[in-house]
C-alpha cells in the first residue's frame, strides 16, 4: 500500500489555490475547540471532506527513551503520563510485562484489586470520552458537563484506595502499593448503584435521542474487513463486530476468574463506537461488583527477583481506548534496554486518517468521527 | 441657547421617550443584558454548574458588565488581507437591524416605537430578512475559511428556514386579514392565533430555531466544526457589538412570535395603565419564551446543514403550505370570512 506519510504537512502555511479545484485546506487544531494537542489537516471544499491527515506530535515526550534510565519501579511514574484519565490500564501493560520478565505472578488479592481499578478507570475514561463525543457532534457541553460531575465519585473512590485522583502510581511490578481501605466496599457499591441510575437517565437524554442518532448514524462506516486490515483498536474494533478484547483472548488479573460479556455492534458506524462504550460502561459496573464481592484474603504484593529471568518479552492490556502493547528487551538488568510502546490511539488515528477513502464524509461530521474513535493524542504522541 | 433644544425636546416628548427608553434603546440594552445573565444561568442549571456567582452580590448579574469592560479594552485585530472596511461597517450594522425591527413591534395599544399602521408585518419581515446578509458580509469580509465557511452556511441555512416561517407568519396575516401588527394583537384579546394556527406556530417556533442560529439549528456558528463561525476573527469591541446583534436577533424574533402567536401585550390588567400592564405581560412571556428555548438549545444536537435543508424543504415548508391552504379553507369558506 503505498501511503505517503506527509502528503500535506510540507508546508503549513499552503493557500487555496496550489490545490486546485476550489479545494482548500482546513486546519482543525492545534488552536481549535475539538482539537486537542495536535492537528487534523482536513482537505475540504466546502463541506465535503476529501482527505483527512492528523498531525501528531505536538505532546511527544519521549515517554520511550526516558523509561531506559529508570529502573522497572521508577518508570510507573513517567509512564502514567501517556493517558492521565486511564493511568491504571496504561500501567496494567508494563506491569504485566515486567512480571513476565522476572518470571514472578502477583498475589490473589493483589490480581482482585487491580481489576477494580482498571474497570473503575475504564468508567471514568469512557465516561469522559462520550461527554466529548456527544460535544463533537453539536451539543451544547451540557453532556460533557454530566458526565464530567459523574466522574467524580470514581475519581473519589481511586482517591480513597490510591490517594490521587489520577496518575496513581498505584500498580508496581509485584502487585499494588497498599491494601483497600476500611469501608471502600460499601463506598463502591454505592456509586455503582448512583451510575447504573445515572446511565438510565443517559439513555433517555442522550444516547437515544433521535438528532443524535442524526448525527452520528451512517458517519464514518468502518467494515469489519477494514477494521482489520487498518488495526483499529478497542471499542472501535468491536463496534465493527470483531469479538476482540485482551481481557477475553488473553486474561490477565482476575478476569479469568470474573464473568462478563464482550459488548459488540454490526453497524460500525460512530454511533455504534459510542454504544459499544456506552455499553462497556454497564459491563464495568458488574465487572467491578463481582471483584468487590469475591475478593481473596492475603498479601497484595511480593518482592522482585534482584535480576529478570528473561531478556525480552511482550506484553499486552486492554486499555479504554484499546489494546496496549508493551515490547521490553532487557540485558539482564533492572533498567530496560529498550521499551517499545503501541498503543491504541496510534493506530485509531490511523483509521482516521483512511476513513474519506472509503466514503463520503462532510466537515460536519469530522468532529464526531473523530471523537467516536476516543483517540487521544497524548496517547498517540508518548 | 437651550431653549430650541428643550422646546425640541417637550414637543417631542413621547417619541423621544419610545426611541430612548421604553421599548426603545434603553429597553433594548437592559433585556440584553437580563438575557445574557438569564441564559448563563439557566443553562448552567441545566448543566449541572453554577453559572457566574462572584461579579455582583445577587447571582453574579454583573458579570457581563465586567465582560463587557473587558472586551471593550481589548485590541480590535483585523485579518490579513480582510476588507477592513466592510469588516468594521458590517459588524457595527449588525445589531441595528434586529432593533429596527423591534421598532415597530406594539407594546401597547397603539404604543410602539415607529407609530405607523398598515403593512407593518411584512416590513418587520423584511427588515429582519436582512441579518443574514450581514452576516454573510462579516464571514466574507474576514477572510479566513472557517467564517466562509459559516457564511456559506448562513445562505444555505436561510433559505431552509426563512422561506416556512414566512408562510407560516403569512398563516397569520390570512387569518387575522391584515398586515398589521398592531390589529393582529388587538384581534387576540379573545382568543391567541396560536390555536386556530398551531400547525403554523410549531412551523413558526421550528423555523425560529434557524433564524436565531441556536442550537439544533446553530450550523453557521457551530462551535466544534467551526471556532466561532462567521464571528471568529472578531475581537473586543467588535466581537461585543456581534454578540448584542445575536442577543438582540433573539428578542426581535420572540416578540415577534409572541406578537403573532401569544397575544403580544395582552393579558388580565394588573396594572391600571395599559403601557405597564403591556410591559407587564410581554416580559411575562419573553421569560418563559426564553427559558423554552434554552430548553430545546440543550435538549438537542446541532443538525448537519443537509439535514436541516431537508428539515426545511421536506417538512416545514410542505407543512406552512399545508397551514395556509387549512387557514384560507377554514377562514373564507367555513367561516365566511368572519372570525
Amino acid at each position: 500500500m503505498s501511503y505517503d506519510m506527509h502528503r500535506y504537512l510540507t508546508d503549513p502555511f499552503q493557500e487555496i489555490e496550489e490545490l486546485g479545484g476550489g479545494l482548500f485546506k482546513l486546519n482543525i487544531g492545534p488552536q481549535h475547540p475539538i482539537s486537542g494537542q495536535g492537528r487534523f489537516i482536513v482537505l475540504t471544499d466546502g463541506e465535503i471532506v476529501y482527505d483527512i491527515e492528523v498531525d501528531i506530535g505536538y505532546s511527544h515526550r519521549g515517554i520511550e527513551k526516558i523509561l531506559e534510565y529508570k529502573n522497572y519501579i521508577q518508570a510507573v511514574v513517567p509512564l502514567e503520563r501517556m493517558v492521565m484519565l486511564d493511568t491504571s490500564n496504561i500501567l496494567m501493560g508494563f506491569v504485566r510485562a515486567v512480571e513476565d520478565l522476572y518470571g514472578i505472578e502477583p498475589p490473589p488479592r493483589a490480581k482482585y484489586i487491580r481489576t477494580i481499578i482498571n474497570e473503575l478507570n475504564r468508567i471514568s475514561s469512557h465516561l469522559y470520552a462520550l461527554g466529548l463525543f456527544a460535544e463533537s457532534a453539536g451539543w451544547n457541553p451540557a453532556v460533557f458537563i454530566w458526565t464530567t460531575v459523574d466522574r467524580e465519585p470514581i475519581l473519589d473512590i481511586l482517591e480513597m484506595i490510591t490517594g490521587a485522583r489520577w496518575s496513581h502510581s498505584f500498580f508496581i511490578p509485584g502487585g499494588v502499593r497498599a491494601d483497600l481501605p476500611r469501608g471502600v466496599k460499601e463506598r463502591i457499591l454505592d456509586t455503582m448503584d448512583y451510575l447504573e441510575r445515572r446511565l438510565e437517565v443517559y439513555e433517555d437524554a442522550w444516547i437515544y435521542n433521535e438528532t443524535f442518532r442524526m448525527r452520528t448514524e451512517g458517519v464514518g462506516i468502518l467494515p469489519r474487513d477494514k477494521a482489520l486490515e487498518w488495526g483499529a483498536a478497542g471499542p472501535s474494533l468491536r463496534a465493527s463486530g470483531v469479538k476482540y478484547d485482551t481481557r477475553l483472548n488473553e486474561p490477565y488479573s482476575a478476569y479469568p476468574e470474573l464473568d462478563f460479556r464482550i459488548v459488540t455492534h454490526t453497524a460500525g458506524d460512530s454511533y455504534a463506537r459510542g454504544w459499544v462504550r456506552f455499553e462497556e460502561i454497564k459491563v464495568s459496573i458488574d465487572l467491578v461488583r463481582q471483584a468487590i464481592e469475591n475478593i481473596p484474603e492475603g498479601p497484595v504484593k511480593k518482592a522482585l527477583p534482584p535480576r529478570p529471568v528473561k531478556e525480552e518479552t511482550l506484553a499486552r492490556a486492554e486499555t479504554a481506548r484499546g489494546e496496549i502493547n508493551f515490547y521490553i528487551y532487557t540485558e539482564g538488568r533492572d533498567k530496560p534496554y529498550r521499551v517499545k510502546i503501541s498503543p491504541a490511539s496510534f493506530r485509531n488515528f490511523f483509521v482516521i486518517e483512511q476513513m474519506p477513502k472509503i466514503q463520503e464524509i462532510k466537515l460536519a461530521d469530522v468532529p464526531p468521527l473523530i471523537y467516536s474513535f476516543d483517540p487521544w493524542f497524548l496517547d498517540a504522541d508518548r | 441657547m437651550i431653549d430650541p433644544i428643550l422646546d425640541f425636546i417637550f414637543t417631542n416628548l413621547d417619541p423621544l421617550i419610545r426611541i430612548i427608553i421604553y421599548p426603545g434603546i434603553t429597553f433594548i440594552m437592559l433585556f440584553t443584558i437580563f438575557a445574557v445573565w438569564y441564559q448563563r444561568k439557566f443553562l448552567a442549571r441545566l448543566m449541572l454548574r453554577m453559572g457566574p456567582v462572584h461579579a455582583g452580590k445577587f447571582a453574579g448579574w454583573l458579570q457581563l458588565i465586567a465582560d463587557s469592560l473587558k472586551l471593550l479594552t481589548k485590541e480590535i485585530i483585523f485579518p490579513e488581507h480582510s476588507y477592513k472596511k466592510l469588516f468594521l461597517i458590517s459588524a457595527i450594522t449588525l445589531p441595528v437591524i434586529p432593533a429596527a425591527a423591534i421598532a415597530l413591534v406594539p407594546f401597547a395599544p397603539g404604543y410602539a416605537i415607529f407609530n405607523v399602521r398598515g403593512y407593518t408585518g411584512i416590513l418587520f419581515l423584511a427588515i429582519m430578512s436582512l441579518y443574514p446578509i450581514f452576516i454573510v458580509l462579516m464571514g466574507w469580509a474576514s477572510n479566513n475559511k472557517f467564517t466562509l465557511i459559516g457564511a456559506f452556511r448562513t445562505i444555505y441555512l436561510d433559505v431552509a428556514g426563512e422561506i416556512p416561517l414566512f408562510l407560516a407568519a403569512l398563516g397569520v396575516f390570512v387569518w387575522a386579514g391584515t398586515y398589521d401588527l398592531q390589529d393582529i394583537v388587538a384581534q387576540q384579546a379573545t382568543m391567541w392565533f396560536v390555536i386556530p394556527q398551531f400547525l403554523g406556530f410549531l412551523v413558526f417556533f421550528i423555523s425560529y430555531f434557524a433564524m436565531i442560529e441556536k442550537a439544533p439549528l446553530d450550523i453557521p456558528e457551530a462551535e466544534t466544526e467551526l471556532v466561532f463561525g462567521y464571528r471568529t476573527e472578531y475581537t473586543g469591541a467588535l466581537f461585543l457589538d456581534t454578540m448584542l446583534g445575536d442577543y438582540i436577533n433573539v428578542l426581535a424574533w420572540g416578540l415577534m412570535m409572541i406578537t403573532l402567536y401569544f397575544g403580544g401585550y395582552n393579558g388580565p390588567a394588573i396594572f391600571a395603565d395599559p403601557v405597564l400592564n403591556g410591559a407587564f405581560w410581554i416580559l411575562f412571556k419573553l421569560i418563559i419564551l426564553l427559558a423554552i428555548t434554552y430548553t430545546v438549545i440543550i435538549s438537542y444536537a446541532r443538525l448537519r446543514i443537509d439535514q436541516a435543508i431537508r428539515l426545511g424543504w421536506y417538512y416545514l415548508i410542505p407543512l406552512a403550505l399545508l397551514n395556509l391552504i387549512i387557514t384560507v379553507i377554514l377562514k373564507y369558506v367555513v367561516l365566511e370570512g368572519g372570525v
